[in-house]
């Protein structure tokens, strides 16, 4: 049966020096596998330091994995390769698969707008006209349009993670990887972001999500996954995950933050 | 800062140049020898902003080469890069200045010394005459000299600058760039650079200002900018301290007007980033 992952991970390994102990590597990936079915919502937990984040980062490498393959979308990149026609395949990679990141990262020189154009215009060559109006509906979508023209350092964090939301969706990818998108924000401001990501899971985009936000988790995650030392060690729904979870460190792990 | 101090701080001012005023007048300058001069030494004031407005213009083209040279990846663009910089602020801008001016001509000498020495080799007949053309490439007038020497200088010392300044920009930046598929050049124009120059202009704000008074240097060439021309007048009648003093003023006053626009620029600048 052919597959019908978007996103398919196999034996992935990532390194690191260690900056503690010379000529000594952190093995922070140690051999994921990973499957993604259309319109699934994943979610990753562990302790700090377990990997989560290094992952997400190999799904659109902004981290150089080591060993394995990661396909996206049926674009294939195995570790290792370094040759023009990867180049090329890591930017259609990077178009299939939006990033939110934790610390927002909007373009602080440019508006609203602006940020959700910039990418349209000069990666995907759309005229200023067309990419204009896509911008203003991505940001009607998450309802900010009415601070299209505000720089970034006039808005509030949960307002500037709505954009950069919007600046991700704008490019249209297939997948969408969030990257701790709450965990900057005061508690105050937690919610418009769930409440968007909740919309877009909703809207059937799939997603792979780095998050301890248990209200997010538990209403909105298909699958939760538990990592520790660069494994997975528990990959479930959330109400199996967090009633009946397997392994002991999953366990131990969840009485820290249930 | 209270008023009383203010005053204070006027009345030293004050004393300062009334203390001038009578050392001035106890060195019996010769005020009408002074009016009818200034006029003179004015003109060469063109030649110093002139002079140090192209230099800053080319020192940030290769400012902005050489940073980005340091920071790529690539050892034969780094290397050079960190040479350029290492040597040039290594040495003085004299030396520069007259290796530039001096140094230049014997280049080209010798390479039309190589032509002529290529012609009984059996090397094509075009040869010599292809020399003879570099080598005029390399004597420069006075105006150029000192741009050229000005330029390499400034650069050197901006290309750390640059640098920093393109460092300074928070490496969740480049990720978002990247992560929308751009490719790092188009990262590197449309969202790193445009925040690195607003950071860099105070510092090559400052530079400005400090070119326009080593710009004097490019008096030793012989270009009739303000230094050369108060030398030249206050020599032959010995009053060069009274036209020094003139072209001194010049400067001081030319400084004080370009951070009064200096910081005005900054002020705009600053505008878009407060809340």
């Amino acid at each position: 049966m052919a597959s019908t992952s978007v996103i398919k991970v196999r034996n992935l390994h990532k390194r690191f020096k260690d900056p503690a102990h010379r000529g000594e590597w952190l093995h922070v990936i140690q051999g994921v596998d990973l499957d993604v079915e259309p319109g699934q919502v994943v979610v990753i937990i562990g302790r700090s330091g377990a990997g989560k984040s290094t992952l997400l980062r190999c799904l659109n490498f902004l981290e150089d994995p080591d060993e394995g393959t990661v396909e996206i979308d049926g674009v294939e990149i195995r570790a290792g390769e370094h040759n023009r026609e990867r180049t090329r395949q890591v930017i259609e990679i990077r178009m299939k698969a939006g990033m939110v990141f934790q610390s927002f990262n909007l373009f602080p020189h440019m508006t609203a707008l602006e940020n959700v154009v910039e990418a349209l215009i000069t990666v995907k060559k759309w005229s200023r006209e067309q990419a204009i109006a896509k911008a203003e509906e991505e940001l009607k979508w998450v309802g900010l349009l009415d601070k299209r023209d505000e720089y970034p350092i006039r808005l509030s964090g949960g307002q500037q993670q709505r954009i950069a939301i919007a600046r991700s969706l704008a490019m249209e990818p297939k997948i969408m990887l969030f990257d701790e998108p709450t965990s900057a924000l005061d508690p105050e401001l937690i919610g418009e972001v769930v409440e968007v990501m909740e919309r877009l899971a909703r809207e059937g985009m799939t997603m792979v999500v780095v998050s301890h936000e248990m209200h997010f988790v538990r209403d909105v995650a298909n699958r939760v996954i538990f990592m520790d030392d660069g494994l997975f060690i528990e990959d479930a729904p959330p109400s199996v995950m967090f009633t009946r979870p397997q392994d002991e460190r999953t366990r131990q792990f969840l009485t820290h933050i249930l | 800062m209270n008023r009383s101090y203010v005053l204070r701080l006027a009345l030293v001012w004050v004393a300062i140049f009334l203390l001038l005023a009578g050392a001035f007048r106890l060195l019996e300058f010769d005020l009408a020898f002074m009016s009818h001069w200034v006029g003179f030494l004015f003109q060469g004031i063109g030649y110093t902003i002139i002079v140090s407005a192209i230099s800053i213009f080319f020192a940030v083209i290769l400012a902005l080469i050489g940073a980005l040279a340091r920071l790529s990846r690539n050892p034969v663009a780094n290397g050079i890069s960190t040479f350029y910089v290492s040597f040039v602020r290594g040495t003085p801008l004299l030396v520069q200045v007259y290796m530039i001016y001096l140094g230049l001509p014997q280049v080209g000498q010798s390479l039309e010394t190589l032509g002529v020495k290529m012609m009984g080799t059996g090397a094509p007949a075009w040869v010599p005459g292809l020399f003879a053309w570099l080598a005029g490439l390399f004597v420069l007038d006075a105006i150029p000299s000192g741009i050229l020497a000005l330029s390499i200088n400034y650069g050197a010392y901006m290309t750390e600058t640059f640098r920093a300044g393109i460092q300074s920009i928070h490496g969740g930046q480049r990720e978002a760039a990247l992560a929308l598929g751009m490719t790092p050049a188009q990262c590197m124009r449309r969202i790193i650079l445009p925040q690195a120059l607003r950071i860099v202009i105070p510092p090559v704000g400052n530079d400005f200002i400090a070119m326009l008074k080593d710009s004097s240097l490019v008096s030793l060439m012989g270009v009739m900018e303000l230094t050369w021309r108060a030398q030249k007048v206050g020599r032959r009648y010995f009053r060069s301290l009274e036209l020094l003093t003139i072209a001194a003023l010049f400067y001081w006053i030319m400084t004080i007007a370009l951070q009064t626009v200096q910081g005005r620029i900054e002020e705009r600048l600053g505008r878009g980033r407060q809340r």
